[in-house]
């Protein structure tokens, strides 16, 4: 079976849900993993926290919440770029 | 032979095999059940999960020389590999073993298909282990349907709680393992043991344990089929002469169950039984018998239970195969083919190329930083002076003691006087050491407001270990 099938077959509903959260976590999560890791190659956590007058916080600290500061980002993106392709016809209804 | 294996035929009745797959992918998720399986392919995926289970949790435990083998240092940014450090500087490499690996995969699945998924994915290593709790708590592919359609007992919740008990000790495990690749693993074990984990250790664990049991315990051929990049882009490197799993169908159909000792032929029949075993035993619960589907993570189940099938039939095995389409339709494969040859060329110069890369590598460092607080200023003997923090990085195995020199960059700048507390810099092993000095020179030397110089520094001891970097040196333009 081809996937344009599959596109067929799908419409806009009917799509499992546990696909639809992973199809906008899981890619963004891959990708604040790459971020996070170009990032933190450049930029040493400490020299950042002694900047701007953190310097308590460990790097491990930073590292995480680098991570998850990237995390909330790339998702967010995904979640509106799902959000924007839904069809217009969608929004008419409300009206 | 087990008894939940093919012993009997026809199939049991009382089962509910899984829908065919092309209607099931956007449906909601029924739950899939994998008989267990015995043969030849799931015993090299036994080894390829028991090898590769086995050096995940090893290799944390393996010393080398003083330090663990395998670290990943992020709190002190350095990549500890056997014999190898890497700095984050050394990115580059790891980007270039990355493109390494991911050629290796296509070459991998160009020839062979997926074998990467059938035999060495975490994914399915993980949920053949956690398949394998499952079986020994829940017992056989039957009992776990007829259990999970029963109505709630304190027998059910026994075996289910006991089930997940284990899944979560051994996910919790697998997440210690994992940062115990960040973290020195005998310096977790011990603030483990006395409940003083750091919250940020704590909570990567977690993290980690809790990824563990949801992939492998509960979303398991999902995560093939919804979240995995590689399983939908595979068919690109798939031509005719990859090796796929496929059901004859010349040879099988039309299906049918008939009594042992039938002569096919005589029935009308093809050597397919229709005992729907190799859509009990397949992990994503697909029909192999409706032909390719990206759904097949290639394990080889169904060939493994096919055969036996076959064997007690008396008839020749190989009905499901591994086989490629070209030998499907009674041709040779051909292994040396164009695409086949360009991986090969590519995977060869791209390995010599990391490998002469590493071999090659300066294990030395040096960033230079201006000092921030003044552009310049006048000594007591009216020589021009800047000051300068030196990193030196030593990035070698032992410890160096180096030479720094200074000189003009561009010619007519000359007479740089290097100033430092000792004449030398000593840099342990896989240290970094900070050194302020300063550079004075007499003003008539300057011609512009802003020179180039530049650092050269070298190691006493060896004088390929040598590295230069530029720096700007400020002063006053002398009117003249």
């Amino acid at each position: 079976m081809s996937t344009d099938d599959l596109t067929e077959q799908q419409g806009n509903t009917g799509i499992p849900v546990v696909q639809r959260i992973a199809s906008i976590l899981w890619p963004s999560f891959i990708m604040s993993g790459i971020a996070t890791g170009l990032f933190f190659t450049v930029f040493d956590p400490l020299e950042l926290t002694l900047l701007t007058g953190h310097a308590d916080i460990s790097r491990m600290a930073v590292y995480s919440s680098g991570f998850f500061t990237f995390w909330l980002l790339t998702s967010s993106t995904s979640a509106l770029t799902c959000y924007f392709r839904r069809p217009c016809d969608h929004v008419k209804e409300h009206r | 032979m087990k008894d939940d294996q093919a012993g009997t035929l026809p199939p049991p009745p009382a089962e509910n095999p899984p829908t065919p797959a092309g209607e099931e992918v956007y449906a909601s998720h029924q739950k899939v059940y994998p008989r267990e399986v015995h043969g030849i392919f799931a015993n090299l995926r036994m080894l390829g999960v028991t090898t590769l289970l086995s050096l995940f949790y090893g290799v944390a435990w393996l010393p080398w020389g003083g330090r663990q083998a395998v670290l990943l240092d992020l709190p002190a940014r350095k990549f500890y590999i056997f014999g190898l450090t890497f700095w984050p500087q050394d990115l580059f490499y790891f980007a270039w073993l990355l493109i390494i690996a991911a050629l290796a995969l296509f070459y991998v699945t160009s020839l062979a298909g997926r074998l990467w998924c059938g035999y060495a994915c975490p994914q399915t290593v993980w949920t053949e282990i956690f398949l394998w709790i499952e079986r020994k708590v829940e017992g056989t592919r039957n009992q776990q349907i007829k259990r999970d359609k029963s109505n709630m007992t304190p027998a059910k919740l026994r075996v289910k709680a006991t089930k997940h008990a284990i899944w979560i000790i051994f996910s919790l495990y697998t997440g210690f393992t994992f940062v115990g690749y960040f973290t020195p693993i005998r310096e977790l074990a011990t603030e483990m043991i006395n409940f003083n984990l750091s919250p940020w250790e704590t909570f990567w664990v977690f993290f980690y344990g809790f990824a563990t049991y949801g992939n492998a315990g509960w979303m398991r051929e999902q995560v093939c089929i919804y979240m995995c990049p590689y399983a939908r882009f595979q068919s690109a490197m798939f031509d005719r002469d990859t090796l796929v799993i496929a059901y004859d169908n010349e040879r099988g159909d039309p299906r049918g169950s008939r009594k042992k000792n039938t002569n096919p032929g005589q029935a009308g029949l093809g050597d397919c039984v229709d005992c729907t075993l190799c859509v009990q035993v397949c992990p994503t619960g697909i029909d192999i018998r409706d032909g390719l589907q990206y759904q097949c993570i290639g394990c080889a189940a169904c060939v493994d239970v096919c055969d036996q099938v076959m064997d007690k039939m008396g008839y020749q095995a190989g009905l499901i195969r591994y086989t490629t389409e070209r030998a499907m339709t009674g041709l040779r494969t051909r292994i040396i083919r164009p695409r086949t040859i360009m991986y090969t060329v590519l995977l060869v110069v791209l390995s010599a190329g990391l490998l002469y890369a590493i071999s090659q590598r300066l294990p030395l460092g040096l960033d230079v930083i201006r000092d921030r607080n003044s552009l310049y200023r006048e000594t007591s003997q009216g020589l021009i002076e800047n000051v300068y923090t030196l990193k030196v990085i030593n990035m070698d195995e032992r410890a160096h003691r180096y030479k720094l020199e200074v000189s003009g960059a561009e010619p007519g700048l000359t007479g740089l006087e290097l100033v430092m507390r000792k004449p030398y810099v000593e840099v342990p092993a896989g240290e970094v050491v900070g050194l302020p000095v300063s550079v004075r020179v007499d003003p008539i030397e300057l011609k512009r407001a802003s020179n180039q110089i530049k650092f050269t520094l070298t190691a006493a001891d060896n004088r390929k270990l040598s590295l230069t970097r530029d720096a700007r040196f400020l002063g006053p333009v002398m009117s003249r």
